[in-house]
């Protein structure tokens, strides 16, 4: 009886079971695009050719990242049977350990995942591999990803990297307080102006000024039993830089490298820039990230600029108190600039490169094609645990990445792109920005006046410029605005 | 006896031999010596005269003589690090050693209890310089416990009561000093600890039955013995605190602007950050000779005080 009831149901087991491969097929064609699987294709065909068994590619992984990017990894070697081993390693300290390797030469790494800002040392160091070979074999795609992202992985005339990550900052407002009709109408009256996404700089000064709340006090119904702050923003030293191109709305040197800093445009942007300190938290030079999301979650806040990535931990986090209560409004313009100009600076934006001492090169290539390509990157960005923000404008029909930024944000995210502005793309950056920081905080600390540090600032990056070598100095400076890495043009 | 087989047994007989065997450890000591120290030495100084930057293949760096040691002289920054160090180092030794001698003084006199806080004034010393650096961020935030509790007094005072004291420039300064002085004081402690417990308990009662007092007991007779232990204790933690590096990167990165950067920090910026590996390499040596000749002095007068001590007990 037995047998006979199993004997029956084999033909219909089978019939399920090959319809669910069938499906599953299916399913898997349509996950992955063309781009994506040129790329799974090529690395199986590459493992196919070399005899290679049980590949292994390492990553400097940052460490961002170490609660999402395994999940792709695993995923690519059930694909390819090319295991990803990801070394997490803080932001702060991937660019020594990448400039290290281009001394010590090992292949330890097969790739980096780092700022695209470590690229002009590391590529002109010799330790990225250039990718155009690779880029012309198995064509990625860079549709609907914003100019400056597309010529941030490049450098030289060379791509040397393939960008997943939009990380250009915004602004973003307390809902309820700008919603709160008590609070419009005491804004109106004092201001003239409606409440809401401020246009330039001085809007939003002038809104945090009026929005900064003293312990205590009680405003528009609201009773305030910890300050309420008009502002945040990056102000310490490492960040101040990224939030720096917003206020000087231009570029930062003209065609012969000569810094334009020096110059009423330069003196308002760094005014403007710690004017507003007075309406943050009073520690926030001494902040980073690990800082400034919880605090803008705590609720104390009234706005922050930030990266995109804010948003989303204000809604997901477990102890935000401001779920569900933030405007994302894209980049005010700068009031420094001749014209009202808004530059979104790229202020990280983690992208993948490939180490020329790899002994695979070319498979680390492809799974960095893989990862970055349309579908994937979709998924990535999608992914609940990643810091990976939408750029580009595919990631707009995606419904992982709507359900977690949400339509309102993303229409924002999505403009602000348009405003991308790269930081300065040369070799030298972190010192060229170092120089800027330590001027912005010497003038919020009231040490100096603004038109100083503008002075001690161009005297700096002029020192720069000589150290590294004028003349190529001057070259990659060129070909990285023509290349419209910075919008604007000389 | 037949003779050993094999290349392993020949050569444990050849490294038998009285003659091969004595110079064992000399081979061994001399060669990671100049392995590990005198290699990387000279590399150094060669490094320190080469035109090069990381942002460039080593193989088109070229000598430039002295350019990089004018370069590190003529540097503000350099000097103003190095100032700020002399500063920090010489606030938190100062502290370190008022601090851990009196801690060590009363421990030495308790008798109930002594092992339990010797343990717990032992313990900062042990804790992992970025668990430390982690924890003085958390206490040191402008809502934090430090500023509460001070808060009835900055009340007092009419101070602001949110003392900024990771993004105020003095008060940066003095937030690392501090948590250098709690971390270190311990080192301290146990030096002064281990002076006091090797005190001749002969000399004091000898004081005691001539009828000094505690306090003629403590200046003229523990205090000069003692002294050996304070120069150890100046010495080594001067030298420590002069490399200070792990809280200022864990707490203020040197910032707010350079306030806080010392010369290792600053050392390690131009190198690490910058990739100016031939101009860190002048400073590296330029700091050797400085900080060389400050220890040396150090010890030179260890020395004299201890030959001196000899020559008092031996008369």
């Amino acid at each position: 009886m037995r047998i006979d009831r199993v004997t029956a149901r084999a033909p219909i087991a089978v019939a399920c079971a090959a319809g669910l491969l069938l499906a599953a097929g299916a399913a898997t064609g349509a996950e992955y695009g063309p781009v994506a699987q040129r790329a799974i294709d090529g690395a199986k065909a590459y493992v196919k050719a070399k005899g290679l068994k049980n590949p292994t590619l390492d990553i400097l992984l940052n460490s961002l990242y170490r609660n999402s990017f395994p999940d792709f990894a695993k995923e690519w070697q059930g694909l390819t049977g090319v295991a990803i081993k990801a070394e997490p390693l803080g932001y702060t300290d991937i660019p020594s350990k990448v400039m290290g390797e281009a001394v010590a030469k090992t292949g330890a790494f097969d790739m980096f995942n780092d700022f695209p800002y470590t690229q002009p040392d590391a590529a002109s160091a010799g330790v990225l591999k250039p990718l155009d070979e690779y880029a012309a074999k198995y064509k990625p795609d860079f549709s609907g990803v914003p100019e400056a992202f597309i010529a941030q992985q490049f450098y030289n005339g060379k791509q040397y990297s393939f960008v997943l990550d939009g990380d250009h900052i915004i602004l973003v407002l307390r809902k309820d307080i700008v919603e709160n009709p008590k609070a419009r109408e005491e804004f109106k009256k004092a201001t003239g102006k409606d409440l809401g996404c401020p246009a330039n700089m001085a809007d939003w000064e002038e809104q945090a000024k009026f929005f900064h709340t003293e312990a205590g006090q009680t405003r528009w119904g609201v009773k305030f039993d910890k300050p309420l702050y008009g502002a945040m923003g990056y102000r310490s030293v490492n960040f101040s830089h990224r939030h720096f191109p917003a206020y000087f709305g231009g570029l930062l040197f003209d065609k012969d490298m000569n810094p334009r800093i020096n110059s009423a445009q330069g003196t308002k942007a760094i005014t403007a820039f710690s004017s507003i300190v007075q309406y943050m938290p009073k520690d926030i030079q001494g902040w980073g990230t690990p800082q400034i999301y919880p605090f803008w979650a705590s609720g104390q806040a009234y706005s922050v600029m930030s990266f995109p990535s804010i948003f989303g931990y204000g809604n997901a986090n477990p102890k935000s108190l401001v779920k569900q209560k933030q405007v994302p409004c894209v980049i005010p313009a700068s009031t420094a600039s001749e014209k009202p100009v808004r530059r979104a600076a790229e202020a990280a934006g983690t992208g993948y490169m490939v180490n020329s001492y790899s002994d695979h090169p070319e498979l680390a290539y492809l799974f960095i094609q893989w990862l970055t390509s349309p579908s994937v990157g979709n998924r990535a960005i999608a992914h609940p645990r990643g810091f990976w923000d939408p750029f580009r404008k595919a990631n707009i029909g995606h419904k992982g990445i709507l359900k977690k930024f949400g339509q309102e944000f993303l229409d924002v995210t999505l403009e602000n792109a348009q405003y991308t502005t790269s930081l300065l793309y040369i070799e030298g950056h972190y010192e060229y920005m170092k120089i800027l920081d330590n001027n912005l905080a010497d003038v919020m600390n009231g040490n100096i006046k603004p038109e100083e540090a503008a002075k001690r600032v161009e005297k700096g990056w002029n020192g720069v410029t000589e150290d590294i070598g004028r003349k190529e100095q001057i070259e990659a400076w060129r070909k990285g605005v023509a290349a419209g890495l910075y919008i604007d043009k000389f | 006896m037949r003779p050993p087989n094999g290349p392993f047994a020949r050569l444990g007989a050849w490294l038998s031999r009285e003659r091969v065997f004595r110079w064992i450890p000399f081979v061994l000591v001399e060669g990671t010596f100049i392995l590990v120290i005198i290699i990387p030495f000279l590399l150094t100084i060669y490094i320190s005269f080469l035109r090069w930057r990381a942002n460039r293949p080593f193989e088109q760096a070229y000598l430039s003589g002295f350019r990089n040691y004018e370069a590190v002289l003529s540097d503000t920054g350099f000097w103003a690090a190095l100032g700020r160090t002399f500063y920090f180092a010489g606030f938190a030794v100062v502290f370190e050693l008022v601090i851990g001698f009196v801690l060590a003084m009363l421990v030495h006199r308790v008798v109930r209890g002594r092992r339990i806080y010797i343990t717990v004034f032992l313990i900062p010393m042990m804790v992992v310089p970025v668990v430390v650096g982690y924890n003085f961020s958390m206490i040191y935030i402008d809502h934090g416990p430090l500023n509460q509790l001070l808060s009835p007094l900055t009340t007092l005072l009419g101070m602001e009561p949110r003392i900024r004291w990771l993004s105020d420039p003095l008060a940066a300064q003095w937030a690392i000093i501090l948590a250098d002085v709690w971390q270190w004081t311990s080192l301290t402690f146990l030096i002064f600890l281990s002076g006091f417990s090797a005190l001749p308990p002969q000399l004091i009662s000898a004081a005691r039955v001539m009828g000094a007092s505690r306090w003629q007991i403590f200046w003229w007779v523990e205090f000069p013995l003692l002294k050996p232990a304070i120069v150890i204790a100046v010495v080594v933690r001067s030298m420590e605190a002069l490399k200070l590096f792990d809280p200022v990167v864990l707490l203020t990165f040197g910032g707010p602007g350079t306030s806080t950067q010392t010369v290792a920090y600053y050392l390690w910026e131009q190198v690490w950050q910058f990739n100016k590996f031939a101009f860190g390499a002048a400073a590296s040596i330029l700091l050797l000779i400085l900080f060389s000749a400050l220890i040396f002095t150090g010890i030179w007068l260890m020395m004299r005080e201890r030959t001196r001590l000899d020559r008092e007990r031996a008369s």
